[in-house]
């Protein structure tokens, strides 16, 4: 097997575990059925584009993002562990290169985005079926969404667990950032029925794009605007990207 | 053959120079003790030999490969336990064992066997479903070492192995690896601990500061640095004109450190105690204790550190 590959198995084999489950399966699930039929009755439907979807079917596509952001915790979780534990060296003492670590972050991540997008998608279907479009662009924007989102996520993350000391809490800190992506977000509600300041704050953070990206797969609503966003996307992603590969490679032992 | 070659190897961190110009040859099938007091440039030596971390100048060859230019040829053919512990937390112990070995590409069927080997050998199996994270340090420790013999390997460093271990389990250890060098495995090891140093290695390097004081096998140490003895006097009370009394004395050192404890080093140990305990009698000084042996490597380390400490000149 090569190397890398021996790394992601070995990462796979220490990140999932009941903990993650729960957060990255379980939570989700209850999340899109349990809000979004209680908030259908507060509201009714969400204007998305020029279609109008109902509360359930916006809750999980918007969940689907969330999940593609959560799962790069694995990585920057996995960083950090290795450090803390002393496995980075013990992995750079043994026969991995940097970049085979890298790497093996940077699918793990990519492995576990796609499987939840996957699950959340296919458990969430039964809510927005009837408002789904399927069309040639579903699949691929889903994907683009997936590896897109992993990899801008899956940087900051990792470039936090290199920033952080031992003695801090990096757990505290991810999800303290993560949560405030994800509630600053129009993952949970529409950015056209928020007050003015906040909706901008919305188109500020990375995960807006990446469900506007989502539901333009999902709800065939593409359009000239979704297409700035995937080109904002990516540009933020690769941006991140570098500067996390730089930090990890220069990461002291 | 030589399995570590290495000359005027430097790492400075900022200003400091850890390791301050050394020299090595290792031969394969030996084991070679590193041995320095804390902060000599142990571990860092280590890690430059591991190609953990570049020197700041001199050559490195292991197994004949040059570390600057093929680091992963190296770490392939290599074992390496560092000082820091290292562990998956999550996992249990015997789990983590398997898995150490799928991460050095070792077939299922030769994994699950090794595991259940080193897990006798290292007596892990009270604890082999534990999680890694609810050891005691020194069965964390136990599990480290054990865990670095799941793969092949010519050339294995080993910093400080047996830190934490018990009595039984540190026994143990050594003559496990005593029995892997009959094989044909190579062991570098460093240690503060002399007496294992003595009972395990083919040569010795002592180094201080950054610098090698000596190199040789554990016997011409002793020869070279220790063929005086240490006569350790006891006496019933103190007497602080001692020092003066016994001031007369050739050919010995004297250390009056706690003023009832004499220690004396001489390598004309019976003609010096004769005289010292004439003196002691003629001046009605009673001993209650008296014992007189070799040098140990131990007081050979600490004389050798603690002249390279003072300033010279
Ligand atoms: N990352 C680092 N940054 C700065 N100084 C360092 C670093 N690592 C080691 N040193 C310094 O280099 C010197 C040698 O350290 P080293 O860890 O090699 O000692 P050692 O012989 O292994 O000691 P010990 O027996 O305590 O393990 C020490 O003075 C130490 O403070
Ligand atoms: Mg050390």
């Amino acid at each position: 097997m090569h190397p890398t590959i021996r790394l992601i198995v070995r990462n796979l084999t220490i990140s999932i575990n009941p903990g993650f489950l729960v957060w990255q399966v379980i939570f989700p699930v209850i999340y899109i059925f349990v809000a979004g039929f209680a908030y259908t009755a507060l509201i009714k439907s969400v204007p998305f584009g020029n279609i109008t979807l109902d509360y359930p079917a916006f809750i999980a596509s918007g969940m689907i993002g969330f999940n593609i952001m959560n799962s790069t915790l694995v990585s920057g979780i996995i960083i950090w562990n290795d450090r803390r534990h002393g496995m980075f060296e013990q992995i750079l003492v043994g026969p991995f290169t940097r970049t085979n670590y890298i790497l093996s972050n940077v699918y793990t991540i990519g492995i576990v985005g796609i499987i939840s997008a996957a699950l959340i998608t296919a458990i969430g279907f039964p809510l927005f079926f009837t408002s789904v479009q399927f069309n040639a662009l579903t699949i691929p924007f889903l994907i683009f969404a997936s590896i897109t989102g992993s990899i801008l996520f899956g940087s900051i993350a990792s470039i936090i667990s290199t920033r952080l000391r031992s003695s801090e809490g990096f757990n505290v800190i991810i999800n303290t950032v993560f949560l405030f992506f994800a509630f600053v977000s129009t993952a949970f509600y529409p950015a056209s029925g928020a007050p003015q300041p906040l909706a901008t704050a919305f188109y500020l953070n990375p995960l807006t794009y990446l469900v506007d990206i989502i539901r333009a797969g999902i709800f065939g609503t593409f359009t000239e605007f979704v297409m700035i966003e995937m080109i904002v996307l990516v540009s933020v992603a690769v941006t991140l990207f570098i500067v996390a590969i730089r930090l990890l490679t220069k990461l002291d032992l | 053959m030589s399995a570590i070659t290495a000359r005027s190897l430097h790492k400075s961190y900022g200003t400091i120079p850890a390791v301050d110009g050394i020299d090595l040859d290792v031969r394969s099938g030996h084991i070679f003790g590193f041995l320095g007091p804390n902060g000599a440039g142990k571990s860092t030596t280590i890690k430059m030999l591991t190609t953990l971390i570049p020197p700041t100048s001199g050559t490195i060859e292991v197994l004949g490969i040059n570390a600057i230019k093929q680091p992963l040829e190296i770490r392939k053919r290599i074992g390496v336990v560092l000082q820091q512990p290292s562990y998956e937390p999550n996992l249990s112990v015997e789990k983590s064992l398997e898995k150490y070995g799928m991460m050095w590409d070792i077939d299922r069927k030769t994994r699950k066997e090794r595991t259940e080997e080193l897990i006798g050998v290292f007596d892990l199996n009270e604890i082999r479903k534990r999680k890694n994270e609810d050891l005691s340090i020194g069965q964390r420790r136990r599990v480290q070492v054990a865990r670095e013999f799941m793969h092949e390997m010519d050339l294995l460093f080993l910093d400080e192995p047996t830190v934490g271990l018990d009595p039984t389990a540190r026994r143990k250890l050594l003559d496990y690896l005593k029995n892997k060098v009959k094989t044909g495995l190579t062991i570098f090891y460093t240690t503060h601990v002399l007496t294992e140093a003595e009972y395990l290695c083919d040569k010795i390097a002592v180094i201080n500061k950054g610098k090698i004081l000596a190199v040789d096998s554990p016997n011409n140490l002793k020869n070279t640095f220790g063929q005086e003895k240490t006569i350790t006097i006891h006496l019933s009370e103190r007497h602080d004109r001692l020092s003066e009394l016994l001031s007369g004395i050739a050919d010995c050192v004297i250390d009056f450190t706690t003023g009832t404890n004499i220690t004396i080093q001489s390598s004309k140990s019976e003609v010096v105690l004769s005289q010292i305990l004439q003196i002691l009698i003629e001046n009605n000084i009673s001993v209650e204790d008296l014992s007189a042996i070799p040098t140990t490597l131990e007081d050979i380390f600490l004389k050798m550190v603690k002249d390279s400490n003072a300033p010279h000149n």
